[in-house]
């Protein structure tokens, strides 16, 4: 009896979405699955003899350093932004997330386009000053290179969350340690730190699960990683069965690090529900020390923005006339296009999953939270195969329906630009979600539950009270997804429709054959629309009180 | 009886002890009663479950002679017709005043609500900060708000969860008799939960003292509160 | 609970994914429309079918001619441009349902991938066998080659006399001990290079040449072939191995120090009096289940015409496969070369025995 009240308790419309949508979201990479324990691979002993250690070894010692330069440089940023007022902080409390608008791999082809022997530094100390440096202090092409790149494109996700944590949630913590007589440095190191230790644990495992995805660096600057490892064996060898059990190494790796993430953001919750939530005012700063910090934003906003931002804008100006054309138009409408509908959808699965899975917690619960995000672990062109045999399988079951309606062509889905959404929406599914799901976590339940003892139901409640309360964080979601999806690559490469070309793979057209000053006008093209996106994601969250 | 909870039990997920033990209590329409007892008795467990926040493990609770909980049944939140003010209120913050207290008002007609919202507004005395959003109030204010908005669909049950915690002493005294005026005003039966006695004194018609999970002590407040605590005393 | 609203939200979601599903594939209709039909006129096609290709060249004069072709013919062509590899899979994975027509790709081993993996069908063309020798056509005419890229040794002219240079096996002497720079081993020219050495010489041999560059290496192998070039010049190495193609492409760069660095390299011609210089094709295939396959016939012979390889040879520095046509000035500055005695295919043969020696000699 009491089961069957339990069944009926448990089985709302909220459930049943959210299983529906999992399921779907599981299947491609349960084709994977599949594949991992049925495809035989017959190499994996010499990849275990001769590859792993040493690709395992370098993963691992770039994830570790990307990540403590990132909560360096991001927890930083973040402290000063919000603790501080000195010259233009207005201007970097955004300028600082513009770096996510550049790809890294067009980071890593600019950055060594800029020190090599051709580039602008060596070519002035040359024709100049006839001055030829040691190549070796201008060779970027290293892992030292590669943690570079990661960590000046990739920080901004740890200043960003931790940016909003400490301007909402840090005021009466930090004030107390001022009036208890902490000086700047104690405050940062043993109050702040501490506080926003969830923010950095979140920010930092975006930066990480990125970096390990990552082959466009890793491959121009010859490191082996382990996806280097991947497509070296899938292509290389063609031994898509090592090539897939590598992926479940690397799923693997995921998996501890999200459960890390968990356990290190511990049990705490860190909602409020007090309708008083006091901003930290910052402390208006003079004199040496307002230069210093000055001094210290710009060289990281120079590095990780400007800079590159600059040698792309010469480029541009070099090349645009043999490689702009009214061409463009199309490419940026079909850029937006995917990135807005797949972003879209995103927010709303994610909002139907993260809403249902807060309001009904439980084992289950918690894992479909973990599937929906499971696919941010996943190398592009892994899920890419698993959604084309998906959508292959789709069309084969459904050509009975097309010859019905008088299609001739035998592949209607899997050539439409639903495959690549749908792909899209597995593969960055993990942002958006954890955008929301923070969003969720910052109003708690309480105002759910006073909503619902006014007679509201959990779905009028969605969208009377909760959905309004955290639109900051889908807004911040959706254009997060908005971004990544204009810079991503290898699932577009595979999962195009005939003539659908996008800024991010002509910009790999030019870049892939070593042309990066002719890569240069699509690279400046998505860097502008990002860099838009994420002014006016800025002032979204300006005007959210709290 | 108006409100009954017949061997009531219940345990949060990821625990194995029971928070509620064999919880029974019996509230006649009208009545004011107040749960006494230290953090992690049990006490704000009772109010979540009888405004159907949590689903029990065993028993059964009734309100006005309908089932809300028993092993075959469960009535949602939204339909038990119960209002609950929160410790920290949980007034909406997206909302101005009037629209905090007409959120709960359904099936009337734009007339009707305003008239709603006025009598609650007059009932409370914040009929100038109609407009207001709750971050523009003041502590007491705030906690009248919440008040107002509990009150405006006629609940047939009222729940209050530590409603003077966030409030200084003074205050605290004079919305604790302002307060008793109004429930016995508009008669609705109400159950307190606070852990300090003088609320309890104060307010209710009969207190209940609750530790682990279980009643400890039920009576009139004079009588429970003189005996029971100078023996073992709640902490203030 | 009013399981209505539920119901509703449920619908409109379905309701929105179909309808996106539906303006989606309109919209990639509309812009095969807009980027294709608009230069060429919707008149002048008047619907002789269309042509749909897989490819991973990714050059502004392979789009010029397939425009040329759409001109001549009225057949549109239709383009994925993706990576060799994905490619192949993606074709292997649509299996008879596949809506590609054609193959075309950067070197000779992915064809022959293809082909094993019984992707491809046999051309039997005249107009194809007339333009294109058959030592750059697969045996079963599975594929054909379009055209050649020689990988050779570039060297700096300031400190290398070419007397110096001989073979490929040469460089791992030691005298050229940390002189020699050359990219990494996920590169399929590298691959397609030491499978050649595989067939011609053994695989003992091979694995030796490879041991002796790993051991003569100038630094680790970073970058693509252009780096190379640059590392010469900027004295990190004296000789590298790379692609002619890429020295055209630098000496005609927009960036004068890109064209200071080509001059002053030189390219050199290895195994000349021995078993000859490593040469790689691009080459198209027709796919087995080619839904238009009288079409893609059709553009095969376009592009092994005089016509189209007089464009690749002037435009993209790359030798023509067609024998009636001349090399473009600054490929025949180089002077004529003697290529390997080799069948292609052997090269995607050995393909996988080769990626597994650069990883037993530790060639990152």
């Amino acid at each position: 009896m009491k089961l069957f009240r339990l069944m009926k308790l448990k089985m709302n419309s909220w459930a049943i979405l959210s299983f529906l949508i999992t399921i779907i979201i599981m299947m491609p990479i349960l084709f994977i699955t599949f594949e991992f324990f049925t495809r035989s691979s017959e190499n994996w002993e010499h990849i275990n003899e001769y590859l792993l250690n040493s690709y395992l070894f370098n993963t691992l010692l770039i994830l570790f350093f990307t990540g403590l330069l990132t909560v360096f440089i991001g927890v930083s940023m973040a402290w000063f932004i919000s603790a501080y007022d000195f010259p233009l902080r207005g201007f970097f409390k955004w300028g600082l997330i513009l770096p996510l608008a550049i790809p890294p791999y067009i980071g890593a082809y600019t950055y060594n386009g800029i020190l090599n022997y051709t580039g602008v530094i060596q070519s002035i100390l040359r024709n100049f000053y006839q001055i030829e440096v040691n190549q070796k202090y201008f060779n970027i092409m290293s892992i030292p290179g590669a943690i570079f790149i990661f960590s000046v494109f990739l920080f901004p996700y740890v200043y960003l969350i931790t940016k909003n944590f400490l301007e909402n949630q840090s005021a009466s913590l930090v004030e107390n340690a001022r009036l208890l007589g902490s000086n700047s440095f104690e405050i940062f190191f043993r109050i702040v730190i501490p506080i926003s230790r969830a923010s950095i644990v979140a920010g930092v495992s975006l930066v990480i699960l990125e970096v390990l995805n990552d082959y466009g660096v890793v491959k121009y600057f010859g490191i082996q990683t382990l996806s280097t490892a991947i497509f070296q064996t899938w292509f290389g060898m063609a031994d898509l069965g090592s090539a897939i059990k590598l992926s479940g190494i690397l799923m693997m790796i995921v998996v501890v690090i999200l459960m890390a993430e968990k356990w290190l953001r511990g049990r705490k919750k860190y909602s409020y529900s007090n309708s008083k939530v006091r901003p930290l005012k910052p402390v208006k700063l003079t004199g040496y020390k307002a230069w210093a910090i000055f001094a210290y934003i710009s060289a990281v906003f120079l590095l990780s923005f400007f800079i590159p931002f600059i040698q792309l804008v010469k480029w541009t100006f070099t090349t645009y006339k043999q490689v702009l054309s009214d061409e463009f138009i199309g490419l940026i409408w079909n850029s937006t296009f995917v990135a807005f509908t797949a972003a879209a959808v995103i927010v709303v699965i994610a909002l139907i999953i993260a809403n249902f899975s807060r309001l009904f917690e439980g084992r289950v619960t918690n894992l479909v939270s973990k599937i929906v995000v499971l696919g941010y672990s996943i190398p592009g062109a892994v899920i890419a195969i698993g959604v084309l045999t998906l959508f292959i399988a789709l069309d084969r079951q459904l050509l009975i329906f097309y010859q019905l309606i008088g299609l001739t062509p035998s592949l209607v889905l899997s050539l439409s630009l639903s495959m690549l959404i749908f792909a899209f929406v597995i593969r960055f599914m993990a942002i958006g979600y954890n955008s929301i799901e923070t969003g969720f976590d910052k109003i708690g339940t309480t105002f759910t539950e006073a909503s619902r003892t006014l007679g509201m139901t959990v779905t009028q409640t969605f969208f009377k009270v909760d959905l309004k309360m955290i639109k900051g964080a889908v807004a911040g979601g959706f254009i997060l997804v908005f971004i990544e999806i204009l810079k991503e690559l290898p699932l577009t490469l595979i999962l195009q429709p005939f003539n659908f070309y996008t800024l991010a793979t002509k910009a790999f057209q030019y870049a892939g054959d070593e042309r990066i000053q002719e890569a240069a006008s699509a690279s400046i093209l998505i860097i502008l629309i990002s860099g838009v996106s994420i002014y006016i994601f800025h002032k979204v969250l300006e005007k959210e009180p709290g | 009886m108006f409100v009954q909870l017949k061997n009531v039990s219940f345990h949060y997920k990821n625990t194995k002890e029971l928070t509620i033990q064999n919880f029974s209590l019996a509230i006649e329409k009208g009545e004011i009663v107040s749960i006494l007892g230290k953090s992690g008795s049990g006490k704000s467990t009772i109010l979540r479950l009888i405004a159907g926040l949590e689903i029990p493990f065993s028993g059964s609770i009734h309100i006005n002679e309908s089932i809300m909980a028993d092993d075959k049944q469960f009535i949602q939140p939204e339909k038990r017709g119960v209002g609950m003010v929160f410790q920290d209120y949980a007034l909406f913050p997206h909302m101005t005043v009037a629209e905090n207290i007409k959120f709960g008002l359904k099936k009337m007609s734009r007339i009707q609500k305003k008239e709603r919202l006025d009598e609650v507004l007059a009932l409370v005395g914040l009929k100038e900060y109609v407009k207001r959003y709750p971050y523009e109030l003041s502590g007491g204010q705030q906690q009248r708000v919440a008040l107002a908005r509990a009150i405006a669909p006629n609940p047939s049950v009222l729940l209050f969860d530590e409603p003077f915690s966030n409030l200084d002493a003074e205050l605290q005294i004079k919305i604790r008799d302002e307060l008793r005026t109004i429930l016995k005003q508009t008669g609705i039966t109400s159950i307190f939960v606070t852990h300090d006695k003088m609320d309890a004194r104060a307010l209710a018609d009969r207190v209940v003292v609750m530790e682990e999970g279980t009643i400890f002590r039920v009576g009139e407040p004079a009588e429970v509160l003189n005996n029971e605590f100078t023996m073992s005393p709640v902490p203030v | 609970m009013s399981k209505n609203v539920f119901y509703t939200i449920g619908l409109l979601l379905v309701l929105s994914l179909a309808v996106l599903a539906g303006c989606s594939s309109e919209q990639s209709q509309s812009s095969n429309n807009e980027t294709k039909t608009e230069k060429k006129e919707a008149a002048k096609s008047e619907d002789k079918g269309e042509v749909n290709l897989y490819t991973s060249r990714h050059y502004e004069i392979d789009d010029e001619l397939f425009a040329a072709f759409t001109e001549q013919t009225g057949i549109k062509v239709n383009v994925v441009k993706g990576e060799e590899n994905e490619l192949i899979e993606r074709l292997a994975r649509e299996g008879d349902a596949t809506q590609g027509d054609l193959f075309y790709t950067s070197d000779a081993g992915r064809l022959h991938w293809a082909k094993e993996k019984n992707l491809l069908q046999a051309v039997d063309s005249e107009t194809v066998n007339a333009n294109i020798p058959e030592n750059l056509r697969d045996k079963d005419k599975e594929w054909i080659g379009l055209t050649k890229r020689a990988r050779v040794i570039v060297y700096s002219k300031d400190r290398v006399k070419p007397e110096q240079l001989s073979t490929y096996e040469d460089l791992t002497d030691a005298k050229w001990k940390g002189k020699v720079l050359v990219r990494p081993s996920d590169n399929v020219y590298n691959q397609s290079l030491l499978a050649s050495f595989i067939s011609l010489n053994g695989e003992d041999k091979a694995k030796e040449w490879a041991k002796g560059i790993v051991a003569n290496m100038a630094r680790d192998p970073q970058g693509g072939d252009r780096d190379q070039a640059k590392a010469i010049v900027a004295g990190e190495g004296d000789v590298a191995i790379m692609n002619t193609y890429y020295v055209g492409v630098m000496l005609n760069s927009e960036d004068p120090e890109e064209v200071k660095v080509a001059e002053k390299v030189g390219v050199f011609f290895p195994n000349q009096e021995t078993n000859g210089t490593h040469v790689n094709v691009s080459g198209i295939g027709l796919t087995k289940h080619a839904k238009n396959k009288e079409n893609a016939v059709k553009l095969i012979e376009f592009l092994s015409s005089e016509e189209a390889q007089g464009k690749f040879a002037e435009a993209n520095y790359e030798y023509p496969a067609n024998p009636k046509v001349q090399p473009s000035e600054l490929l025949k500055s180089w002077g004529d070369f003697k290529p390997q005695d080799l069948n292609l295919s052997e090269l995607g043969e050995n393909n996988a025995a080769a990626v597994r020696m650069f990883n037993e000699v530790g060639w990152k």
